[in-house]
């Protein structure tokens, strides 16, 4: 059963961990920009970089936590523990994420030509 | 495993929890790009950015707390039972969910206020006499 456990956990975790990095792609890309003043291959370099740590970092912490899992018996068990383990997952990456939006309002505040400004 | 309810009681609780969650989030997202484009003074490409920012993060914050604390302790015999600790369940997740709702429009308004403010005191400058 716990074979089975790790096999559909991994599925899900990597399937968020790439849909939501592509999202922060896309959309970071812009803050970068305006960070960079509109440096546009330095942008996509440090984008591209972001988004590899992003994978390692969380593909890591989801493998990592494959070691505290409970031996599973009844397809219950094997539902609850799946959803928990994800749910840690998706609620660490909400917290990295609002943590760096912050960064980043914190780092424009600093130069101020970022909101305010007319592009 | 077939005299316990609480397989049905997880059944039962993920799709409601996931599909209020994405009522909830397209409810407030869709209608938050007014704000968005208040905020950043009508900058559309940097509001509608940040706009499916927040909500990746509302996604993820609220589907993982509902996630974890899925998990029902003590074992489920009778229908009765199964029906209270569900509805106790999904009222306190809908409790929080409203609250994370309210602290989202009240960012929002923040947000707009603070960037109003901003562009008030920024706009008089031109006026200013030339030394």
């Amino acid at each position: 059963m716990n074979t089975l456990a790790y096999i559909l956990y991994l599925l899900i975790t990597y399937i968020i961990t790439v849909r939501v990095g592509l999202i922060f792609y896309r959309n970071g890309r812009l803050f970068i920009l305006n960070l960079l003043q509109q440096d546009v291959p330095l942008t996509d370099f440090i984008n591209r970089i972001l988004l590899t740590g992003y994978y390692l970092l969380n593909l890591g912490y989801a493998a990592l936590m494959l070691r505290t899992w409970d031996t599973i018996t009844t397809w219950t068990e094997l539902l609850v523990s799946i959803g928990t383990m994800t749910g840690k997952i998706m609620l660490t990456l909400a917290v990295i994420h609002f943590f760096n939006m912050a960064a980043i309002l914190l780092v424009s505040k600093r130069n101020n030509h970022f909101i305010n400004d007319k592009i | 495993m077939s005299t316990s309810y609480n397989f049905t009681a997880y059944l039962i609780y993920l799709p409601v929890v996931i599909i209020l969650t994405w009522y909830v989030a397209h409810t407030l997202f869709k209608n938050s790009k007014v704000f968005m484009l208040d905020i950043f003074h009508g900058k559309a490409e940097i509001a509608v950015a940040t706009n499916k920012l927040f909500e990746t993060g509302f996604y993820l914050l609220n589907l993982g707390f509902a996630f974890w604390i899925m998990v029902i302790l003590e074992n489920i015999l009778d229908s009765r039972t199964m029906l209270e600790i569900l509805s106790a369940k999904i009222g306190g997740y809908c409790i929080y969910l409203g609250i994370m709702l309210f602290f989202n429009l009240y960012l929002f308004f923040r947000g707009r206020r603070v960037s109003k403010e901003k562009s008030r005191i920024i706009t008089p400058l031109p006026d200013l006499p030339k030394l």
